[in-house]
């Protein structure tokens, strides 16, 4: 019964982005393992969208198609976005924990999967000049998926508007530094590896 | 250690190499056959074989007692004869279809085999010529005599005198009057190219005099410069280096009496050109890749392909020759990119520093100035298909069409051109459901969509009963439950 719950107030959540998020952040109604759900839902979609999107509108070279690297490029996107937005909102004095920032995150992705599902589906039964409406769809999906995410953030850090944004911008910044950490780290261990590997072929050769 | 044992192990198996004796002949033989390639959908580079391979060089050891110093223009005869024109030696050298030598024009004569005097008592001859073309209408070759700042007119036949074309009374301008390059339309307009002239392509009337300049080569502009510019305040503006319009360098007239020219200036915006009567550029590009000859992606730090001439037949299919590779770019009349091949070096069949090129029937005539040759390229099996496909589908012959692309798909089945020449030709004939499947494979998207069209409003009509029915359906469901709905709220309220 509880389960049924938490899926109402997702439901809730798209149509009153406000009230839901409040209810989720005091009263616990989210759930952050659908939440997680719709992020790797999100990450599934993306390659059914390179996949299986009609001809007419579908560019991708599909027998080059590497799904794992479609996957993992979208869904550990937002995996980034939630850390590095937890990460920044920390020293920014704000309120949110990192289950609540990823249960708006992973709430607000609903109307973008929905979106992208009728897209990919009507895409197979379209023209060239039909491909305009689906843009639309998908325009009004992702503006309705900020407008989400952004009232989510507010009500869960606490903040108004202004600071949200000024948040959101540094959750960028903090995004690239990670990325860029991350980088140096693997570049580093790599040649670490190839240091350890070369000595121990040498090592081998002598004996 | 192990690097220079690498490297010596490297050199030995490159030197053993060498020693292998390179065969240019094709497997029977008779002929260097190139390497081509096209591009894919996504940019990539695809093999295919090549459209055309070498049948025959002409150079001096064909020319008898004729020197061949240069070639800077070669031009055909419909019944197929070649014109080599020689700028060093300053010659038009006249060859029969197969490249045996015929005649050698460099003194002008008259209808009377009379040498031609001019009104200064001077004899006149040739000087330097870069430049020719044949107009098969009045059967009249053009020389665009350049040294000597005219342009000849001889008979196409006995090579007599008709007129000469000197620099006319109101021509205006700050370009010189020396044609370069020449071609002539069904109005027997003439337009000559100047080398490095911004202002476009010269163009005279029939008798000669100046009746203007045609055709926009806009250059391209980029952000960074746009930006100084609107920033600058006009004493600046004049220090800063002006931004002239890329010149034309060569010019030929296609089927439909439409001027096409390129250039190969590297400011240009657009590399070939298909000129309206307003001198706008309306080249059809529906291609996968634009015509700009090798595609530069970003990471490739390649130059620019530099086409120097082009070669258009009766049914819009054209080659571009490019002088940096050395490479023949053909297109369609749609702007598809059919075939490239060729390259630069020192075998047989490979160029240095092409000039000219010029369609003879299916046949191919590529001019080389540092070389001094003229090749004569013939059509490969894959080749002829290609070219029958298009010219069939061009003049509307959709069975023979359909024939000839299934043999170059055979040929090569990676050739998206040919997958959506099959699907073009069943779309004609209404057959959307195999055209569907071919230009899926063809990666024609605007084409598909269009079969698609035509196949959706077809099983529309067939099942119609059935999706009205289901309509029908959903809107009855709706009524219902809007009914119950508000039956029920009436109730609770």
């Amino acid at each position: 019964m509880k389960q049924f719950e938490k899926i109402h107030y997702l439901k809730y959540s798209i149509f009153h982005p406000f009230d839901a998020f409040y209810e989720i952040r005091f009263r616990g109604k989210g759930s952050g393992v659908l939440a997680a759900c719709m992020i790797v839902l999100y990450g599934i979609l993306a390659c059914v969208d390179y996949q299986y999107t009609g001809f007419v509108m579908n560019d991708h070279a599909i027998n080059s198609m590497n799904s794992i690297s479609i996957f993992l490029s979208s869904s550990l996107a937002f995996v980034l976005f939630i850390v590095s937005n937890w990460s920044v909102t920390t020293l920014l004095n704000g309120k949110g924990n990192l289950a609540g920032i990823l249960t708006v995150t992973g709430y607000s992705l609903v109307p973008l999967l929905i979106a992208t599902a009728i897209k990919v589906f009507i895409s197979n039964f379209i023209i060239e000049e039909e491909i305009m409406i689906l843009q639309v769809i998908m325009g009004i999906s992702i503006v309705w998926f900020l407008f989400m995410m952004i009232a989510g953030l507010c009500v869960i850090h606490e903040y108004t508007f202004g600071k949200n944004l000024i948040s959101i911008f540094l959750t960028f910044v903090a995004a690239a530094v990670i990325l860029f950490l991350g980088i140096l780290f693997f570049t580093l261990i790599e040649q670490m590896v190839s240091f350890f590997v070369s000595v121990g072929e040498e090592f081998f050769r002598r004996l | 250690m192990r690097q220079i044992k690498k490297t010596f192990m490297g050199m030995l198996l490159i030197f053993c190499m060498l020693m292998i004796p390179v065969q240019a002949a094709a497997s029977d033989g008779t002929s260097y056959v190139y390497d081509g390639y096209i591009y894919d959908y996504w940019e990539n580079v695809k093999e295919s074989p090549a459209a055309f391979m070498l049948e025959q060089t002409i150079s001096q050891e064909t020319m008898g007692d004729i020197a061949l110093s240069s070639v800077d223009d070669v031009c055909t005869s419909e019944d197929g004869r070649i014109f080599v024109v020689d700028s060093v030696e300053s010659r038009l050298n006249v060859l029969d279809a197969s490249g045996g030598f015929l005649t050698s024009i460099k003194l002008i004569r008259d209808a009377d085999n009379k040498i031609v005097i001019d009104e200064n008592g001077q004899q006149v001859m040739l000087t330097s010529p870069e430049g020719c073309f044949v107009h098969e209408k009045n059967q009249e070759i053009y020389i665009a005599d350049t040294g000597a700042e005219r342009i000849v007119v001889l008979d196409l036949n006995d090579y007599s005198l008709k007129r000469i074309i000197g620099r006319p009374e109101d021509f205006t301008g700050v370009s010189e009057f020396k044609p370069s390059k020449i071609a002539v339309d069904e109005a027997d307009r003439i337009f000559a190219v100047v080398q490095s002239s911004y202002e476009g392509i010269l163009e005279l009337t029939s008798d000669g005099s100046f009746s203007g300049y045609y055709g926009v080569n806009k250059p391209r502009v980029s952000l960074v410069d746009y930006f100084w510019k609107s920033i600058a305040s006009d004493e600046q503006k004049e220090q800063l280096a002006k931004t002239y319009a890329p010149s034309f360098n060569n010019v030929a007239v296609d089927g439909e009496g439409f001027i096409m020219a390129v250039t190969y200036d590297s400011s240009a915006d657009d590399m070939v050109f298909r000129l309206n009567s307003k001198g706008e550029n309306v080249l059809r590009e529906e291609g996968n890749i634009p015509v700009m000859g090798d595609v530069i992606s970003m990471h490739e730090s390649d130059e620019k392909s530099q086409f120097v001439d082009i070669a258009v037949t009766d049914y819009g299919t054209y080659a571009c020759l490019d002088k940096s590779k050395g490479r023949i770019f053909l297109y369609n009349f749609d702007g598809e990119l059919l075939n490239v091949f060729g390259s630069i070096g020192n075998l047989k069949g490979e160029l240095k520093e092409p000039t000219s090129i010029a369609w003879q029937g299916n046949r191919l005539i590529v001019g080389d100035k540092t070389l001094k040759c003229v090749y004569i390229l013939g059509p490969t099996d894959f080749g002829e298909a290609v070219l029958e496909g298009n010219e069939s589908y061009y003049f509307g012959r959709w069975d023979e069409a359909l024939v000839s692309f299934e043999r170059a798909v055979e040929l090569n089945s990676n050739y998206d051109v040919a997958y959506s020449g099959i699907g073009k030709n069943y779309l004609m004939k209404d057959e959307y459901e195999k055209a569907m499947y071919y230009f899926e494979r063809g990666n024609n998207r605007s084409f598909y969509s269009k079969a698609y069209n035509g196949f959706r409003s077809e099983s529309m009509e067939e099942h119609f009963a059935i999706i009205m029915g289901v309509f029908a359906v959903l809107i009855g469901l709706l009524i219902f439950t809007e009914v119950r709905y508000h039956k029920k709220g009436g109730r609770q309220r």
